[in-house]
């Protein structure tokens, strides 16, 4: 069956400075449709590189990647570009732009994608309302709440349809409180929506809530939690 | 995920651009401004050049003789720093220069500062001792009575008036007219004892008007009696110069006269044509107006390194959002035209501004222009050889073709694109991953 993100003996390597990094040292996961993955462990395990990996940013050294069926190592800049539309991204510190408000952020990606103004109008308001912000739609990131702002940014990862959210501690900047607002729009997104969800996260309130926990540590799969999953 | 959409409107993209240039008002008005002065005086020069060359071919039109020499004493430019080393012109020597091969006519002339006056209205004027025969057979389509005749053997009383003269306030109060009395007043040469003489003498003509410079013949404001008077009147045998008409205006007879001429005189004596002296004041315009467009140059290219300098600033301040509009899909074709629409915007803003600035800075300075040059400045020419002392009545009405519109739009464009084009490049060529860590 083809999978929404899989992966074959995936390895990343960078240096820093000059010292040789192995930040993922041979990942195997398969992620269907419908999943809600947490993926766990310690800083420097690798999380954020692997969802730049499954999120097209980033090209492995080895191994490969597979996004929608698609191999990204053997992409080029504008085809990589494209798979990122199948992508939503939502980040630990919302990257919104600033100067637009919250409805022309939620746009952004659309417009990339060429929609027009009006349809891309109507979707933003669809999805703004959706996470719970109708009323907000005006106003801009510096007049909204942490939390507020994550779910203009949860938003702007639904336009267009993508084939998966992937989120990169998405409650690590915000209260505890606003965090357990922000799970359970997530747990509505995949259950209600059947949004399939990719998240690193130290936040136990997520990971109980996740169907399956996948715990990284030194660049390897530690420990793969599948007792949740019920697909 | 929408299939088949995935290319960014172009629209879409230059309105990103223009909502980066709006959110940094100040920095993008202090950019533009290099590109708009540069654009302003590329403009201004460009208009006012093109303004004075057609001024020059109408004056060229003009009743311009160009088969005429004019020689003055003294070996200097235009007789400049003449007559000290020089030796001096007589008005027989009409005969010798009439022995050249190529000359039709060598009129002598005879310019002097007089006061005029009747009715009790006294003023300063240039007033010019000729043979009026020659001097119509010379001037012909210029020297021609508006009221009254010219008369061909003139009593030694006559006195011709330009148009200026005539009429010099315009409105129809005349000064004299023809058949009025003029007494002509002259003080000699000592400034602290000066010796007046004056006679009266009888207005036989008033010339048409000529208008514009006048260059190398007749002007409006100059009044003409005839050489014989000059001479008895002023009691010199002396001319200020000697104006050839030549049998031909072709560069070889302009050539062999001249230098005839000055062998003749020992080379003491300055022969200019016309041509040449519209050539050297058109070069020497070309030379200042291509060193001022070279300033011009230069500003617009610092303007253009000031773009590249804070565009660059801008892609390092911007680098995190260019992370997250690359995360969400945009194609770093796309990044480019952002960057490279917000420097063609500021290249489009300078231009528009610069070239309403530039036209407005160069009807002001044709006004200054023709402040200082135009008007009833009588004594400009004089002392410049530029024929007799005459008015230069210079307008210069400053025109914008679309060639300079044209010119200076597709300048500042390119100034902008070309200087905006490394910045750019390297915003769309940023990694990702690495753009969105950056703080």
């Amino acid at each position: 069956m083809k999978y929404v993100v899989e992966t074959q003996d995936l390895k990343k390597n960078y240096t820093m400075g000059k010292v040789l990094v192995h930040a993922l040292r041979g990942i195997d996961l398969k992620i269907e449709e419908g999943d809600f993955i947490a993926i766990t462990g310690p800083s420097g395990c690798g999380k954020s590189t692997f969802l730049n990996l499954i999120g097209a940013l980033d090209k492995p050294s080895d191994g490969k990647v597979y996004i929608d069926g698609a191999d990204v190592s053997t992409l080029k800049g504008n085809q990589l570009a494209n798979l990122r539309r199948k992508v939503g991204f939502v980040f630990q510190f919302f990257n919104l732009i600033q100067k637009f408000n919250a409805r022309k952020n939620v746009e952004l990606p659309l417009a990339i994608m060429g929609v027009n103004k009006k349809e891309r109008r109507k979707e933003a308001e669809e999805l703004l309302r959706i996470v719970g912000l109708g009323d907000r739609i005006n106003h801009r990131p510096t007049e909204l709440s942490g939390g507020e702002q994550q779910r203009v940014a949860i938003a702007r990862a639904m336009t267009g349809n993508p084939r998966f959210l992937l989120l990169d501690e998405p409650t690590g900047n915000i209260d505890s409180k606003t965090a357990q607002g922000i799970v359970a729009l997530l747990k509505k997104l995949n259950e209600e929506n059947g949004i399939t969800i990719i998240l690193a996260t130290h936040d136990q309130n997520i990971t109980k809530e996740a169907k399956k926990i996948i715990h990284l540590i030194d660049g390897r799969i530690e420990q793969a939690n599948f007792e949740r999953g019920v697909n | 995920m929408r299939e088949g959409l995935i290319k960014m409107k172009i629209l879409d993209v230059f309105k990103y651009a223009w909502g980066g240039i709006r959110v940094r008002k100040i920095r993008t008005f202090l950019t533009t401004l290099g590109v708009i002065i540069g654009i302003t005086g590329i403009v201004a020069l460009l208009s006012l050049g093109e303004g004075f060359r057609i001024e020059m071919t109408s004056q060229f039109e003009q009743g311009f003789a160009l088969n005429t020499l004019t020689v003055t004493p003294g070996g200097g430019f235009m007789g400049f720093g003449g007559g000290d080393d020089g030796l001096d012109l007589y008005v027989n020597d009409t005969e010798t220069i009439n022995e050249v091969e190529g000359v039709n006519i060598a009129l002598a002339i005879i310019s002097k500062q007089v006061n005029i006056s009747s009715n009790n209205n006294p003023r300063t004027v240039s007033l010019v001792g000729v043979n009026f025969t020659q001097y119509s057979e010379i001037y012909g389509s210029t020297f021609l009575a508006e009221n009254g005749s010219i008369p061909f053997s003139p009593a030694n009383d006559t006195i011709i008036l330009g148009a200026g003269i005539a009429d010099p306030w315009n409105n129809g109060t005349l000064f004299a007219s023809v058949g009025d009395q003029i007494n002509i007043t002259w003080a000699k040469g000592y400034i602290l004892n000066p010796i007046i003489t004056s006679y009266i003498a009888n207005v036989s003509a008033v010339l048409k008007e000529i208008g514009g410079f006048g260059m190398g013949g007749p002007s409006d404001n100059q009044i003409y009696i005839p050489i014989t008077t000059a001479q008895e009147f002023f009691e010199i045998d002396k001319c200020d110069q000697i104006v050839i008409q030549l049998t031909d205006s072709d560069q070889e007879t302009i050539d062999s006269v001249t230098t005839d001429v000055e062998t003749i005189f020992d080379d003491k004596v300055s022969v200019i044509s016309p041509v040449s002296l519209l050539n050297t004041i058109s070069g020497l315009f070309s030379m200042i107006e291509l060193f001022l467009a070279g300033i011009a140059g230069i500003a617009l290219l610092v303007a253009g390194i000031g773009i590249m300098n804070i565009m660059i600033v801008s892609v390092l301040e911007r680098t995190r959002e260019i992370g997250i509009l690359k995360s969400l899909g945009m194609k770093d074709r796309n990044v480019l035209t952002i960057f490279l629409g917000e420097a063609s915007l500021i290249g489009l803003l300078g231009a528009v501004l610069g070239i309403a600035l530039g036209w407005g800075a160069a009807n002001v300075i044709s006004l200054f222009l023709s402040v200082f040059m135009g008007g009833e400045v009588g004594g400009m020419g004089g002392d410049f050889g530029m024929g007799q002392q005459q008015a230069i009545a210079l307008s210069i009405t400053p025109i914008v073709t679309p060639t300079i519109l044209l010119l200076a739009f597709a300048f500042s464009m390119l100034v902008c694109i070309l200087f905006g084009l490394y910045p750019a490049r390297r915003a769309s060529k940023l990694d990702p991953v690495e753009a969105l860590r950056y703080e």
